[in-house]
């Protein structure tokens, strides 16, 4: 499983990129928390199991693309809280 | 459709009024007129010339690195991440053996770097970074700094 575990960690890291550039606050802290969380909770599955996750994964990789691009075109000023 | 033809009609009853002018008071009116044209491009030119430019281009060099202040850069990223013990952080410390991170962690580590100093790190070169020496060196050698 070594070309896996390192196309896991491949996966993990574009998602983080990736979900780094919503511009609204909250979708892009919901999204690279939700990464965190959701792949640590795959530490323990094996096999087929990680496939099935690893399929998801490369889905939301692809919906996370989509609405980057969507928040772009219709972003919203920045919250008090972002500096 | 018939409004169209209508005045095409009534142009054609006019054309011959405009035979009558003579012809060099029409080239006359005409050459005035091309001359207030040009004189209105060339207005509208300038005031587009004269808008205040919005954004200005500074250029300069990014800050001298050397081994020191790359060290304490890559210790200060690491010691405001939040799963490292900053009291147990040392340069020769192993991410997984003596930090307790995993490779997720590592991961994120690596990404952490590369904000902090303006460049990719590939996933094979990172898998290498184990100890904040090896991103030392490594940082270093990409900047072409030595000793």
């Amino acid at each position: 499983m070594a070309s896996g575990r390192r196309e896991i960690l491949n996966l993990y890291k574009a998602m983080l990129r990736e979900s780094q550039k919503f511009t609204s606050y909250n979708y892009r802290e919901y999204a690279l928390q939700r990464i965190r969380d959701s792949f640590r909770e795959g530490k323990t599955l094996s096999g087929e199991e990680v496939q099935e996750k690893l399929k998801v994964a490369r889905d939301s990789l692809q919906i996370i693309k989509r609405q980057v691009v969507i928040g772009q075109l219709y972003s919203s000023p920045n919250l008090v809280i972002e500096k | 459709m018939a409004s169209l033809t209508k005045s095409l009609r009534y142009a054609a009853l006019f054309k011959p009024l405009s035979v009558l002018i003579p012809r060099a008071t029409t080239t006359g009116l005409f050459h005035t007129l091309n001359m207030r044209e040009t004189n209105l491009n060339i207005a509208s030119l300038q005031t587009t010339e004269l808008k205040p430019v919005g954004c200005m281009r500074s250029y300069s060099e990014k800050a001298p690195l050397t081994l020191d202040l790359i060290e304490q850069r890559v210790l200060l990223v690491l010691r405001l991440y939040d799963k490292i013990n900053p009291d147990k952080l040392k340069v020769e410390s192993h991410f997984m053996q003596d930090l307790g991170l995993d490779s997720l962690d590592h991961v994120e580590v690596i990404m952490a770097m590369e904000d902090e100093f303006g460049f990719e790190i590939p996933d094979g070169d990172a898998e290498k970074l184990l100890r904040p020496q090896d991103i030392i060196r490594y940082v270093a050698d990409k900047e072409d700094i030595y000793e």
